[in-house]
C-alpha cells in the first residue's frame, strides 16, 4: 500500500505536495536568517525502547521533542509510529507483557519509572485517537470528564472549562444549543473535534494525536488542521500521520521511522525537500511504503 | 435421472429443516397455549353469587347490602327446589299406610256404638285408638328408625288388650307388624333407593348452592360455599342431570363411561322434573357474571388452594430470586470485572474459569443437596440459628446456581464495550478503577442488566434446589429470612401431583403455573428487548 | 487559517507541569490500594472455586456414611432399591439405567431435530426469519422445568394414554419427549454457533464444485463443525442427565428396568427424581440418607466428566474454525 493511497484526499493534492514543500522552505529559511537558541526537549527520549513480549515495537529511540510546536511522525504501516506515541502518555499499558527499556522522559521526568504519577502524566499529556471515540454521554459530560476527575465539582466551573475547551477547539459555535444532546449525535469530524476538547479540558501541556483524520471526509480533516495550526500556539503537539501533505502542511518537526527504528528527525522542510537517508527520500517520494 | 434424484433429495433437505424448525414453534404454542388458556381461567371467569359470598366471607370484599339483595333473591328460587324435594320425602309410601289407620279408627267408633258402649269406657277407647292412630301416622312420616320402633312398640303392646280383642281395632296390630317389617326389610330398600337418590341431589345442591339455610356452617371453608363459577356449576349440573357409572361391557376391555338421565330414577315421582327445573333456572339461582379477579395475585389461599389467589408464593418466589440476586449480582459482576480488565490468562484464571463452566453444569438437584447439607445442616446450626429450610439457604443456593449465568453475561457486555472508551478515559488520567466505574460499567450496564433479568428468571423458576431448602407446599407467610416459604415454582409441582384438593379445582391448578410461566417470560421479554436496543445502540442508533 | 474565535481563553496552570513523579507516601498508598484492590477482586473471583469446592465437600461428606455400612460394589451392581424394607436395599442399577435410559431416549429426539434447526438457522434462512425463529428457541429455554412438568403430567401424559392405550401416561416416552424438548435449545444453540462459525469459503468451495446444498451440508459443513455439534450433544445430555423436576413428575417413579429394553412405554425412575422424591422425607443420618447423597455423588462425578468431555470438543471446536 502506497502512503497515498492510504489518504482519503483528492488527487489533485497529489500534485500539490512540492509546492507545499517550497512553501515549508521559505518559512525554514526565514528562520534560519535569525538563528535561535534551540528551546529545552520537553520530550526526551534515549535510547528507548518497547517490546511487546519478545517481539520489538520500538528500537533504540533517540529524539527531542520541543514545545509549542507540532511534531510529526511519519513512517509505513506496523513501523511502530503509535507505539512510540503510545508510550508517551504510557497508554501501552493496556496491552498484556509490555516491557520498556532505556528512558524516555516528560519534562524530565522518565514516564517509565516505577514511581511515575501516571495520573497527573495522562493530565499533561492529552490524546487523540485514531477513530473519534467520544463517550456514550452528552457533549457536556464528555468535555467535562477530565476536569470532574481532578475534581472540579462546581457547575459553573465546570461550565466555563466546557465552554472554553469548545471554543479552542472550534466546536462551540455548532454545539452550543445541544450540550445535553449524545455525543454520538454527531458526525465524525465533529466528534474528533469533541474529542480533542476533551482532551484540552484537561489543561494538557502536551497533546498526542494518533492519525486524528484517518477515519475523517477531506471537510473535516482540513478543519482538524486548522485547529492544530492554532492549537500549537498554546501547546506541544505530535501527531502520527500516514498522510505525507498531512505532515508536510501541519508540522514544524518530522520523524522517519521504519521497522520500529528512528531513521531520521529533522525540521519538516528538511526530510521532505532533502532527506539525507535514502529510506526517507524513498518514502517521501512514494517509491516505497 | 440422477440429478433430478439430487435436487429431490435436497429439497427434501430443506423441508425437513424448515419443518424441525416449525415444529419447535408448535411445541411452543401447544405447550404454553392450552396452560395459558386454562389459567387465565383463575383470574377472569363467570363468577357466581356464591363467588361473591365467598369474597365477602373470607375476605371481606364487595358490598354487603347489595349481596344480601342477590342472595335473597337467589334464595327465592332455590327454595322452590328445596320444598319440592322435602314434600317428596315426607311422602315416600306412607299415604297409604295412614289412611287405612285413620279408616280403621273411624270405623271403630260406630262399632263401640252398635255394640252399645258408651260413657267414659267409650271415651277412653276412643282416645286409645286415637293414641295409636296418630303413633302409626307420626312412625309413617318419621325418618327417624328410632322414633319408628318407638312407636310401633307402642302400638303392638296394646295387642294383649281384653278390650280390643276381635275387634275392628284389632286391625291395627297387623298393620303395624306389617309397616314395622317394611321399615325394615323390602319397603326400605324402596325407601332408601329414593333417599340414596334424594342424597345425592341433596349432596350436589349443597356443593352447587352451598348450605342448605339453616344447617349449621361447616368448619371446612371450601364446603361453606356452592359453585363459585359458571364452569364448575356446568359440570355440577352435568352431574345432576346424568348419571355417570363405568360399566366393563366385555372382559378385558377397559370401562366404558354410561350415562343415564337422573330423571329416570325419579320415574313417576314429583322430583321427575326436579333436574330440569334446576337446568332451566340455574341462571337465576346462581346469577353468574364476568369477574376479573385480578386479587388472585395478591390473596392468599384457603384450603390448600380450593379458594384464593397465589399472592403468598408470589412474594416468596420474589423474595427468594431477589435476595438471591442480591448475593449473585456483586459477585458475578466483580468476578466478570476481574476476567475481563485484570486476569492475565495464567493458571489461576484457568482454574477459575473451569470451575464456573462446571458450576454451570452441576444439577440443580445437586444444588439442593448442597443447600441442604452446607446451609441448613452445617451453616445455620452454626450461627445459632433453627436447622430448617427458610428462604435465606433458597436464596443463597439458587445465588451460586446462577452465579456462572451471571459471569458469563457479565463478562460478556463487559467484553463489548469498545476499547476505545477505556482507552479515552486512560488518556485523560483517569484510573483503572474509575475508568471502569465511570466508563466501563455505564456502557456494559444494558448488557449486565440483561444479564440479570435472565438469571432473575432462570431462579424464578427453579424447583430443585429450593425443594430441602425453603420452599414448602403449605404454610403460613414467612416473617423473617429465616422461615421457608410457598413459592410458585414448588407449588406448581405440588398441586400437578401432590395436592388431591387442587385437583378439584384445576383454574387454580393452571393459575398457579400460568403464573410462574407468564412472569418468567414477562422477565425473558424484557431482556430480550431490552438486548434489541443495545443491539441498536452500539450500530450508532 | 483564522477562523475569527481562535483566541484561546483557556486558563492555564502557570504554564507548569503537574509532578510528574510520585512522593513516596503517594507511591506507598497507590501501591498498597493497588495491591489490596487486586487481592480482594481476586478473592471474589474465586467464589466460583470455592462454591465448586463446596459442593463437592458436602456432598461427599454426608454420602460418606453409607460406605460405613455398605459397600459401594453392592450400590452399583445391585437393582433392588428399597430403603424402606428391613434390612434395607440399595442397589442403584435400575435408577442409574433409567437416568441413561430417558437421557438416550430424549436425545433420540433431539439431536436430529436440533442439528436441522441449527442448519436451518445458520445456513438456509434469511436474518429476517432468523429474528423471529430465534425469540422461539429462547422462550423454549426461558420456560421453567417444573411447568414442562405440569404440561406432562396434566396434559400430555392423559393424551398419551388415551392416544396409544398406554397402561399409565406418565412414562418414559413421556419424559423423555419433554427432556428433549428442553435440551434442543441448548443443542441448537450451540450446533448453530459452531455450524456458522465455519465461515463461507468452506461453502462456496463446495457449491463451486457443483454439490447442492444437502450434499455441502452434509459432506463439508457438518463433517468440518462435528467438534462443535458433538459439544452441543455433550451439553444437551447433560441438560437432559440434570433434569429434575420433569423426569420427577412425568417418568412414572418405578425403579425398574423396562422389560423388553425397547418398551419405552414403561414407567422408569432416574437419579434425580429419587433424591428430589425421596430426600424430603429421610432422617438425617439413616443409610437411606447417605444413599440419596451418595446418588448426588455419582450425579456430580457424571455431568462433571461430562463437562470435561464438553469442554475439550468446544476447545477443538474454536481450534478447528481459528484455523480455517
Amino acid at each position: 500500500m502506497t502512503p497515498y493511497s492510504a489518504t482519503q484526499q483528492g488527487a489533485e493534492q497529489l500534485t500539490s505536495l512540492p509546492r507545499i514543500i517550497a512553501r515549508r522552505q521559505e518559512q525554514a529559511g526565514a528562520h534560519d536568517k535569525t538563528p535561535r537558541p534551540r528551546p529545552q526537549a520537553i520530550v526526551n527520549s534515549e535510547g528507548f525502547s518497547l517490546y511487546y513480549g519478545d517481539k520489538a515495537g520500538v528500537k533504540d529511540i533517540t529524539m527531542d521533542i520541543y514545545p509549542r510546536s507540532v511534531t510529526a511522525i511519519i513512517g509505513p504501516s506496523g513501523c511502530g509510529k503509535s507505539t512510540f506515541l503510545r508510550s508517551i502518555n504510557r497508554m501501552n499499558d493496556l496491552i498484556p507483557h509490555v516491557r520498556a527499556e532505556g528512558r524516555l522522559a516528560v519534562n524530565g521526568q522518565d514516564v517509565y519509572d516505577k514511581r511515575v504519577n501516571l495520573v497527573n502524566l495522562r493530565q499533561e499529556v492529552g490524546m487523540v485517537f485514531q477513530k473519534p471515540n467520544p463517550f456514550p454521554k452528552s457533549i457536556f459530560d464528555n468535555v467535562a470528564y477530565g476536569p470532574k476527575l481532578q475534581g472540579v465539582k462546581n457547575k459553573s466551573e465546570l461550565q466555563q472549562i466546557v465552554e472554553e475547551s469548545l471554543k479552542a477547539a472550534v466546536l462551540w459555535e455548532e454545539v452550543r444549543d445541544d450540550l445535553k444532546k449524545s455525543a454520538l449525535a454527531f458526525s465524525g469530524g465533529q466528534q474528533q473535534r469533541l474529542c480533542i476538547a476533551r482532551a484540552l479540558a484537561t489543561k494538557p501541556q502536551i497533546l498526542l494525536m494518533d492519525e486524528p483524520c484517518s477515519a475523517l471526509d477531506p471537510v473535516a480533516t482540513g478543519r482538524i488542521e486548522d485547529l492544530i495550526g492554532q492549537l500549537k500556539a498554546k501547546y506541544t503537539i505530535v501527531i502520527v500521520t500516514h498522510n505525507m501533505q498531512q505532515a508536510a502542511r501541519v508540522s514544524d518537526m518530522a520523524a522517519f521511522f521504519c521497522l520500529g527504528e528512528l531513521i531520521e528527525y529533522d525540521t519538516t522542510s528538511k526530510i521532505f525537500s532533502n532527506p539525507s537517508k535514502k529510506a526517507t527520500e524513498d518514502y517521501v517520494t512514494g517509491r516505497f511504503g | 435421472m440422477k440429478l433430478a434424484g439430487r435436487m429431490i433429495l435436497d429439497k427434501t433437505f430443506t423441508t425437513l429443516t424448515a419443518l424441525s424448525v416449525l415444529l419447535l414453534s408448535v411445541i411452543l404454542l401447544v405447550v404454553l397455549g392450552p396452560m395459558i388458556y386454562r389459567g387465565s381461567g383463575a383470574v377472569i371467569f363467570r363468577g357466581t353469587v356464591e363467588f361473591r359470598k365467598m369474597q365477602m366471607g373470607l375476605f371481606e370484599r364487595g358490598d354487603a347490602e347489595a349481596l344480601d339483595a342477590e342472595i335473597a333473591q337467589a334464595q327465592e328460587v332455590r327454595d322452590a327446589v328445596y320444598r319440592q324435594i322435602d314434600e317428596f320425602r315426607q311422602g315416600i309410601d306412607t299415604e297409604e299406610l295412614n289412611e287405612k289407620a285413620r279408616k280403621i279408627h273411624r270405623e271403630f267408633g260406630g262399632e263401640l256404638r252398635s255394640n252399645g258402649i258408651t260413657g267414659d269406657e267409650y271415651s277412653e277407647l276412643r282416645s286409645l285408638t286415637k293414641d295409636i292412630r296418630d303413633k302409626l301416622e307420626e312412625a309413617s312420616e318419621s325418618q327417624d328408625k328410632a322414633l319408628i320402633r318407638r312407636n310401633i312398640e307402642d302400638v303392638l303392646e296394646h295387642q294383649d288388650d281384653d278390650r280390643l280383642k276381635g275387634t275392628l281395632a284389632a286391625g291395627f296390630f297387623p298393620l303395624a307388624a306389617n309397616f314395622s317389617k317394611a321399615v325394615e326389610n323390602a319397603d326400605l330398600a324402596k325407601l332408601s333407593q329414593y333417599t340414596e337418590a334424594i342424597e345425592q341431589v341433596e349432596d350436589i345442591l349443597r356443593q352447587l348452592f352451598g348450605p342448605k339455610p339453616g344447617e349449621p356452617t361447616p368448619a371446612l371453608a371450601r364446603m361453606r360455599y356452592g359453585a363459585t363459577r359458571c364452569d364448575q356449576a356446568q359440570i355440577l349440573l352435568g352431574k345432576l342431570l346424568w348419571i355417570e357409572k363405568w360399566v366393563q361391557t366385555e372382559p378385558g376391555k377397559p370401562l366404558e363411561k354410561i350415562k343415564t338421565p337422573r330423571s329416570e330414577q325419579f320415574a313417576g315421582t314429583p322430583l321427575e322434573s326436579l333436574p330440569g327445573f334446576v337446568e332451566k333456572n340455574l341462571a337465576k339461582m346462581l346469577r353468574p357474571r364476568l369477574t376479573f379477579y385480578w386479587q388472585y395475585f395478591i390473596d392468599d389461599s384457603y384450603n390448600s388452594h380450593y379458594f384464593g389467589g397465589v399472592g403468598p408464593e408470589i412474594l416468596g418466589t420474589l423474595l427468594i430470586t431477589v435476595l438471591g440476586m442480591l448475593f449473585a449480582i456483586p459477585l458475578g459482576l466483580v468476578s466478570a470485572a476481574y476476567l475481563v480488565e485484570c486476569a492475565s490468562d495464567n493458571l489461576a484464571v484457568k482454574i477459575i474459569r473451569m470451575c464456573i463452566n462446571s458450576l454451570a453444569g452441576v444439577p440443580s438437584i445437586v444444588f439442593g443437596l448442597f443447600g441442604l447439607a452446607f446451609f441448613v445442616l452445617y451453616l445455620l446450626p452454626t450461627f445459632g440459628l433453627p436447622s430448617q429450610g427458610c428462604i435465606l439457604a433458597a436464596s443463597l443456593t439458587l445465588a451460586i446456581l446462577t452465579l456462572p449465568v451471571m459471569i458469563r453475561a457479565s463478562e460478556e457486555a463487559i467484553r463489548s464495550v469498545p476499547q476505545t472508551y477505556k482507552e479515552a478515559s486512560l488518556a485523560l488520567g483517569a484510573s483503572r478503577f474509575r475508568t471502569f466505574v465511570t466508563v466501563t460499567l455505564p456502557a456494559a450496564l444494558p448488557g449486565i442488566l440483561t444479564g440479570i433479568i435472565l438469571s432473575l428468571s432462570r431462579i424464578a423458576g427453579e424447583t430443585a434446589p429450593i425443594l430441602f431448602t425453603g420452599a414448602v407446599a403449605l404454610g403460613p407467610v414467612p416473617k423473617s429470612v429465616f422461615q421457608p416459604t410457598r413459592t410458585l415454582s414448588y407449588g406448581s409441582y405440588d398441586m400437578a401431583v401432590g395436592d388431591r384438593v387442587a385437583m378439584m379445582v384445576p383454574h387454580n391448578q393452571y393459575g398457579m403455573v400460568v403464573t410462574l410461566v407468564v412472569l418468567i417470560l414477562l422477565l425473558n421479554g424484557m431482556a430480550i428487548m431490552l438486548r434489541g436496543r443495545v443491539f441498536k445502540k452500539l450500530q450508532g442508533r | 487559517m483564522d477562523k475569527g474565535n481562535s483566541t484561546l481563553t483557556l486558563k492555564r496552570t502557570a504554564g507548569t507541569f503537574r509532578p510528574l513523579a510520585l512522593t513516596p507516601s503517594e507511591d506507598l498508598k497507590g501501591y498498597i490500594l493497588a495491591h489490596l484492590g487486586r487481592a480482594v477482586l481476586f478473592l471474589i473471583a474465586c467464589t466460583s472455586v470455592i462454591a465448586i469446592f463446596l459442593i463437592f465437600l458436602f456432598v461427599i461428606r454426608e454420602s460418606v456414611g453409607f460406605l460405613q455400612t455398605e459397600s459401594l460394589w453392592g450400590y452399583l451392581s445391585k437393582t433392588g432399591w428399597y430403603p424402606q424394607a428391613e434390612p434395607a436395599k440399595f442397589g442403584s442399577v435400575a435408577i442409574i439405567a433409567g437416568s441413561l435410559y430417558v437421557t438416550a431416549a430424549s436425545l433420540a429426539f433431539a439431536v436430529p431435530i436440533g442439528i436441522l434447526a441449527a442448519a436451518f438457522l445458520s445456513d438456509i434462512v434469511s436474518f429476517r426469519i432468523r429474528a423471529v425463529v430465534k425469540p422461539v428457541i429462547e422462550l423454549l429455554a426461558a420456560i421453567p422445568s417444573v411447568a414442562y412438568g405440569f404440561f406432562a403430567v396434566l396434559i400430555l401424559a392423559p393424551f398419551l394414554q388415551k392416544k396409544f392405550g398406554f397402561p399409565t401416561g406418565t412414562n418414559a416416552l413421556n419424559a423423555s419427549i419433554i427432556l428433549a424438548v428442553m435440551a434442543l435449545p441448548t443443542i441448537i444453540s450451540v450446533a448453530e454457533d459452531s455450524i456458522s462459525a465455519l465461515g463461507r469459503e468452506l461453502r462456496e468451495a463446495s457449491y463451486s464444485l457443483g454439490a447442492t446444498r444437502m450434499e455441502t451440508m452434509f459432506k463439508v459443513v457438518i463433517p468440518a463443525a462435528h467438534s462443535g455439534i458433538i459439544a452441543a450433544v455433550v451439553l444437551g445430555m447433560m441438560r437432559a442427565i440434570g433434569e429434575t423436576m420433569v423426569v420427577w413428575m412425568a417418568s412414572g417413579n418405578a425403579a425398574q428396568i423396562p422389560h423388553p429394553w425397547w418398551d419405552i412405554s414403561q414407567s422408569v425412575r432416574t437419579m434425580t427424581a429419587t433424591i428430589a422424591g425421596e430426600m424430603g422425607e429421610t432422617p438425617k443420618d439413616t443409610s437411606h440418607y447417605y444413599a440419596l447423597f451418595m446418588m448426588g455423588v455419582l450425579l456430580l462425578v457424571l455431568t462433571f466428566s461430562l463437562n470435561i468431555v464438553s469442554e475439550y470438543f468446544l476447545s477443538r471446536a474454536k481450534k478447528a474454525t481459528g484455523r480455517a
